[in-house]
């Protein structure tokens, strides 16, 4: 399957309309977050964890 | 200092992560840098006014890092972590090799471009608090985002490129690999 297939349509020479400006840019969006939620959902390092943690006691 | 701040950088972390990733694209580099901009905002933390913008001023800590990292030993990654799951995972084939397609445009826009686009589009900022976070202008946040939307689009699919030019570039970039790894054969 072409790539442009997987991408919402655009008509070559024709100035680009709100509608396909707003399809790419939920397809932009989608692909963003296949390839960054990922690390959005992983723990965080237990050393960083400690690090504020630590701060934490230290401030108050 | 109260134990808001702490309850701040706690809730903000995934979203450093996230901006670390898209300025570094290397996930060791992205852990080293959030971890070292939470060391600097912890030894400034009293330079931070409760009831100000917590956010923008982390995410700003966290740029001004990676900027003066740079600077120190000039870039050396140019290679894309793009997670395993993302390109590896469930979905078809073409779906992955369209999001491996998009992991490798993001890898060459500007890495301004870049952290304007993934914090905007993905993160859901405002123009307003991607300029007080990246310390630039409303108007070349603006910019930055609309470049980098235009050039991804013309990358993606303002060339009549195909998944089997994908493929074909991938086979070339192999044989290419091995040809190079082979000793010469003499006659």
């Amino acid at each position: 399957m072409a790539l442009k297939d997987k991408c919402p349509p655009r008509q070559p020479g024709k100035k680009s309309t709100d509608r396909s400006d707003d399809a790419f840019e939920l397809w932009l969006k989608r692909g963003l977050h296949q390839l960054f939620d990922d690390v959005t959902k992983e723990p965080v390092p237990e050393e960083l964890l400690r690090l504020i943690e630590e701060d934490r006691k230290r401030t108050k | 200092m109260t134990s808001s701040f702490h309850d701040e950088m706690l809730a903000i972390l995934p979203r450093l992560r996230v901006q670390a990733l898209s300025l570094t694209r290397n996930r060791a580099a992205a852990d080293d840098l959030v971890q070292d901009a939470v060391c600097n905002a912890l030894a400034a933390q009293h330079s931070f006014t409760p009831g100000t913008n917590f956010s923008a001023w982390m995410h700003r800590i966290l740029r001004n890092r990676f900027i003066s990292d740079l600077r120190k030993k000039r870039e050396t990654s140019n290679i894309d972590d793009v997670p395993a799951s993302a390109v590896a995972g469930s979905g078809a084939h073409e779906d992955r090799l369209v999001i491996k397609e998009l992991a490798e445009a993001m890898d060459r826009l500007p890495a301004d471009q870049r952290e304007a686009l993934v914090l905007v589009v993905m993160q859901g900022m405002s123009y307003d608090e991607l300029a007080a976070a990246t310390g630039c202008a409303v108007g070349t946040a603006k910019s930055r985002v609309f470049r980098a939307r235009r050039q991804l689009a013309a990358w993606l699919y303002g060339e009549e490129r195909d998944i089997s030019a994908v493929a074909l570039r991938g086979a070339v970039r192999r044989l290419r690999a091995g040809r190079d790894a082979r000793p010469a054969v003499s006659a």
